[in-house]
């Protein structure tokens, strides 16, 4: 069995396509999607703030405050049109030529007396498809000034403080969370990592079980191969963990990849909340991970190298292979809904289960009496597949189609 | 030496529909099953190469394959020196060194790595083996390339490397399904010469060809198989008198 094992390795190390789909490419990858998108967001927002914004006010003698403090803004700039307020179908036009950014709308009723009037309701126009800053930067004028009205309107009524306060928000809820930081963060990207690491592991195993079946089929070694006089069982059991043995490291070298570069790549205040995050998962936890990782990567193997073996050709295998990832998905993203929990039926679901436990794990709420379950489901599941597996590579119809 | 006695094999047919029109017609297919081999028997002696000859689908490839043990025949019997190996494979496996026309080597081991995954299924240790592989490199002339990746190899190399990964273990039986194929003049004259060399060695040969020049120049001993079933058994002589004129012609006559 290891000698089968051992060869099988030896012709895996040595091709370097399957190596650079295992190894290089997750190590790679993940620099340069972290790296893009934090280069070209940034760039996107540092340019969009920085950016002088031109408006037209129409109807600013109206509101002289408004009209002045908006001049005196130095991210504005104002380009004066003789458009009247009802002629909307030339303001939007001024909009769309993009000769402005926007045009801001006063009505004739305004005024800064809240008492005299009521509210007062000023019409924005702008292209609001695209990420800009002129809501935000108006904002900052308009709270302000209409905040000083308020307080303007209340002094005149003679309003005490506390009720002000009480008039503007009657009733606050204040939000206690019994969650710790670890829980909350667990709960949001716990989800997450066994989707990838899933995928990971079964993509990861996909090539080498590709080439260990299917390859020798194709290639005319299995004959030779199966009239060895080695028994099959064996035989059987060296190319699955083979293809095991490169799934789990395809995931681990990726899993380690994102973790190393994505500390490296997020600065400042997310490195600190990762380091604390990843400490707060007890070395315990991360074994219970990888323990549970072993009947799941066995389940994929042996699925695998099922399909591989019945396949006549590599495209053949590759076919058969694809529809997994999705069959595999399903059990994820039903442990990715709310409301479903390590509990019940769900803790003997092989695959959904373990997805679960490892979110727990993260979240630091694992109840360890469910490993029960999950083990005892995922390890028969993994053994029954690879009984059939072996029970596969002795039926001659599946060998010599 | 090696007897094989009323080999047979059918297999399941599972959709009628896709067998071809040649198929359809064929007298083997019985309902659901096709009866690939039916009745098949010969002896090739120590020291003796035996031709087995028939038209293609014949059931050539099916009986070596029941040979080398990758098929279990239905009924029969194989014996190697008096013993039935067919109740225990694993015997068979170990007296029997197999070669086909379309068999492939590893092309991310070299020549060497390739004979020694072998000779280590085998069971053989590595000092063994190295000893067995200096022998054969002698023999067919691999020193020069031995320790290349298989992937560049010219298909003589490669058929060298066969050859030498097939008898890594000292068979006691050679089984060769139609080894010539495919193969340019120069590859296929290794394959006669190691053929002979064999048979110096007293080792009996069992070769399945479609090329009656080599029959003529390696065999003792003519089988011809015709839809599944032995048409004629004897010696070389008897097999060239059966008809005038040439060995094709003998050939039709024995499976008219």
């Amino acid at each position: 069995m290891w000698l089968v094992f051992q060869k099988e390795i030896k012709e895996l190390l040595r091709d370097r396509k399957t190596l650079f789909f295992m190894i290089a490419l997750p190590l790679l990858l993940f620099p340069l999607i972290f790296g893009g998108v934090a280069y070209f967001s940034g760039k996107a927002i540092e340019k969009a703030q920085n950016k002088v914004l031109t408006y037209t006010i129409i109807g600013a003698e109206f509101a002289p405050t408004l009209a002045g403090k908006l001049s005196q803004a130095d991210d504005l700039s104002l380009n004066t049109s003789a458009l009247e307020a009802d002629d909307v179908a030339g303001i939007k036009a001024l909009v769309k030529s993009e000769s402005v950014d926007f045009v801001l709308v006063i009505p004739n009723t305004y005024s800064d007396s809240v008492l005299k009037v009521g509210q007062n309701v000023l019409t924005l126009y702008l292209n609001d498809a695209g990420l800009n800053m002129v809501q935000r930067r108006l904002n900052n004028i308009v709270d302000n000034l209409s905040e000083s009205n308020r307080d303007q309107a209340f002094i005149e009524l003679g309003i005490a403080e506390d009720i002000q306060k009480g008039l503007i928000e009657p009733i606050v809820i204040d939000k206690v969370s019994t969650a710790d930081k670890r829980e909350s963060i667990g709960e949001k990207i716990g989800g997450l990592i066994p989707y990838m690491v899933f995928i990971l592991c079964l993509q990861g195993a996909m090539l080498p079980a590709t080439d260990i079946g299917a390859g020798e089929k194709e290639r005319g070694t299995l004959e030779t191969l199966l009239i060895s006089p080695i028994p099959r069982n064996q035989l059987v059991m060296g190319k699955f963990l083979t293809i095991a043995f490169a799934g789990v490291t395809s995931a681990m070298v990726t899993v380690a990849s994102l973790f190393v570069w994505g500390v490296m790549l997020s600065q400042g205040m997310a490195v600190e909340l990762i380091t604390e995050f990843m400490g707060a998962i007890s070395a315990l936890d991360f074994v219970l991970m990888f323990a549970m990782l072993i009947p799941v990567v066995a389940i994929f193997s042996a699925v695998l190298l099922s399909l591989s073996i019945y396949a006549k050709s590599f495209k053949e295998a590759q076919g058969y292979m694809t529809p997994l990832v999705f069959i595999v998905l399903i059990p994820i993203i039903l442990a990715m809904l709310p409301g479903i929990k390590l509990e019940g039926i769900y803790a003997w679901i092989p695959l959904m289960n373990v997805a679960l436990a490892i979110k727990e794990l993260i979240k630091g709420t694992m109840d360890y009496m469910a490993l029960i379950p999950i083990f005892l489901s995922t390890t028969a599941i993994a053994g029954l597949l690879l009984a059939f597996c072996i029970q596969w590579f002795n039926r001659e119809k599946v060998l010599f189609r | 030496m090696i007897e094989i006695k009323q080999l047979a094999k059918k297999f399941k047919v599972d959709n009628p529909k896709k067998l071809s029109e040649q198929e359809k017609k064929d007298p083997r297919l019985k309902g659901r099953f096709f009866h690939s081999v039916q009745n098949v028997n010969f002896v090739c002696d120590t020291g003796q190469v035996l031709g087995l000859l028939g038209p293609n689908g014949a059931g050539k490839t099916t009986v070596l394959r029941m040979l080398s043990s990758a098929l279990k025949p239905d009924t029969g019997a194989i014996l190697i020196d008096g013993e039935d190996v067919l109740s225990n494979p694993l015997i068979a496996r170990q007296k029997i060194g197999f070669l086909s026309g379309s068999t492939g080597l590893y092309g991310r081991l070299s020549g060497r790595e390739n004979i020694e995954y072998f000779g280590r299924l085998h069971g053989m240790n590595k000092r063994t083996i190295a000893d067995k592989i200096e022998e054969l490199a002698e023999v067919l002339d691999l020193s020069s390339f031995l320790d290349r990746r298989c992937e560049n190899y010219s298909t003589g190399m490669k058929q060298r490397v066969s050859i030498a990964r097939a008898v890594v273990h000292t068979p006691k039986v050679v089984v060769l399904d139609e080894p010539t194929t495919g193969l340019d003049i120069m590859a296929t004259q290794t394959v006669i010469e190691f053929i002979r060399t064999l048979k110096q060695q007293q080792v009996p040969v069992i070769f399945s060809t479609h090329h009656l020049d080599e029959v003529s120049e390696l065999c003792d001993t003519v089988s011809v198989i015709d839809e599944g079933k032995t048409k004629y058994n004897g010696d070389l002589h008897s097999f060239a008198a059966l008809a005038d004129g040439s060995l094709h012609q003998s050939f039709l006559t024995s499976i008219e």
